[in-house]
């Protein structure tokens, strides 16, 4: 990415408010046609005009066609969008094929695609559906009641046992067993 | 941005007050577990550029245990700038002086030395006591676990516990003890 990319507009892919309720509603709204009718680069524009035009205006009633010749001057493609946006494209030397696609292009998309810098290449309005991370996620909820500092929660984790601890369960298992061995008295003179 | 979004970003980037008890705990090595908090390294939204960085209250500073004799070893440098102006304070010394200078120092050599140091050192807080202002104790929601645990002394063991452990040795009855 350059420098110029800098003042480009930049989002995320959306669909525009309201495209997918009820009837669809083309976007483009207005396409203005500026041509020469001498020069040889609108050659292929003028082809366009005198084949294709009154097809194109009567399969798209809602979009307002403008044609309008100027001399010697370069020929072009000028839509304008629903949402104020407007898309411009030098239709110089193109041949009349090359024109019929533009001119698909221009009544199916919704704005400039090109001058838009995609952030992301995907998009979601719900990235997650547990909610973001918070602090106070996975916490134990016990925590809430506890007023610190809690000499509890804070002492470090013990994963064996101490010596001594050790040393006083050996201790209190020898005292059972004696105990054990006084509650159970041997049986003598058994051979 | 929705209402519900707002306050998902708000709960996301939550400040959290973690506390520390440092009875017993050597800063130098609990100073890099204390340094994550204040950095926001153990939370996953972590990126150097968020601010993301927690505040942690370190309390009994003054109980603090230093490793072999760090105690008479150690040594602070601090020059004034002047000619003849390089003192040398030993870590008992320094200690002595202000119980909270050695963690304060531990943790602020622990981090890198970015510009961001003395920004995230604002969010440290130390207590040579338990003594903490009201204020800032409601704040904490987190209690940071210590890394050793701290040893039971035998005149804190209460006397009917202290007679439960067993007698390994008889000592002879002229046996002299010191």
């Amino acid at each position: 990415m350059s420098n110029k990319h800098l003042f480009q507009k930049f989002g995320f892919l959306r669909a525009p408010f309201g495209i997918g309720v009820g009837r669809y509603v083309c976007q483009l709204q207005r396409i203005t046609i500026k041509f020469c009718k001498n020069h040889g680069c609108s050659l292929g524009i003028r082809s366009f005009l005198e084949h294709d035009l009154i097809d194109y205006a009567k399969q798209n009633p809602g979009v307002v066609v403008y044609v309008k010749p100027r001399r010697h001057r370069s020929p072009v493609l000028k839509a304008e969008y629903l949402n104020g946006e407007t898309s411009w494209i030098c239709i110089a030397n193109f041949s009349r094929q090359d024109i019929i696609q533009w001119m698909e292009l221009l009544k199916t998309q919704y704005h400039d695609g090109p001058a838009l810098r995609l952030l992301k290449l995907w998009h979601t309005d719900f990235p997650s559906i547990q909610g973001p991370w918070t602090p106070f996620t996975f916490k134990n909820p016990p925590l809430n009641q506890i007023k610190f500092p809690d000499k509890k929660i804070g002492e470090a984790l013990k994963f064996k046992p101490t010596a001594t601890e050790e040393l006083i369960t050996l201790f209190e298992e020898q005292q059972e067993a004696e105990k054990f061995d006084q509650k159970i008295p041997v049986q003598k003179g058994v051979s | 941005m929705s209402l519900l979004r707002k306050g998902q970003q708000w709960g996301t980037f939550a400040c959290v007050w973690h506390i520390f008890d440092a009875t017993w705990q050597d800063p130098f090595k609990s100073a890099h577990l204390i340094k994550k908090y204040l950095i926001g390294l153990h939370k996953p939204i972590y990126h150097p550029l968020n601010q993301c960085g927690d505040h942690v209250i370190v309390i009994n500073s003054k109980e603090i245990a230093l490793r072999g004799d760090h105690w008479q070893k150690r040594v602070y440098f601090h020059h004034t700038g002047y000619h003849g102006g390089a003192t040398w304070t030993l870590a008992w010394e320094l200690h002595s002086k202000d119980p909270t200078m050695i963690v304060k120092k531990a943790i602020y050599s622990a981090m890198d030395g970015t510009l961001q140091r003395r920004f995230t050192m604002q969010r440290l807080h130390i207590f040579p006591d338990d003594n903490v202002p009201k204020e800032m104790l409601e704040n904490v929601s987190n209690q940071i676990k210590q890394l050793r645990p701290v040893p039971n002394r035998l005149y804190e063991i209460p006397q009917e516990e202290r007679d439960k452990i067993p007698r390994l040795i008889q000592y002879p009855s002229d046996y002299q003890l010191k």
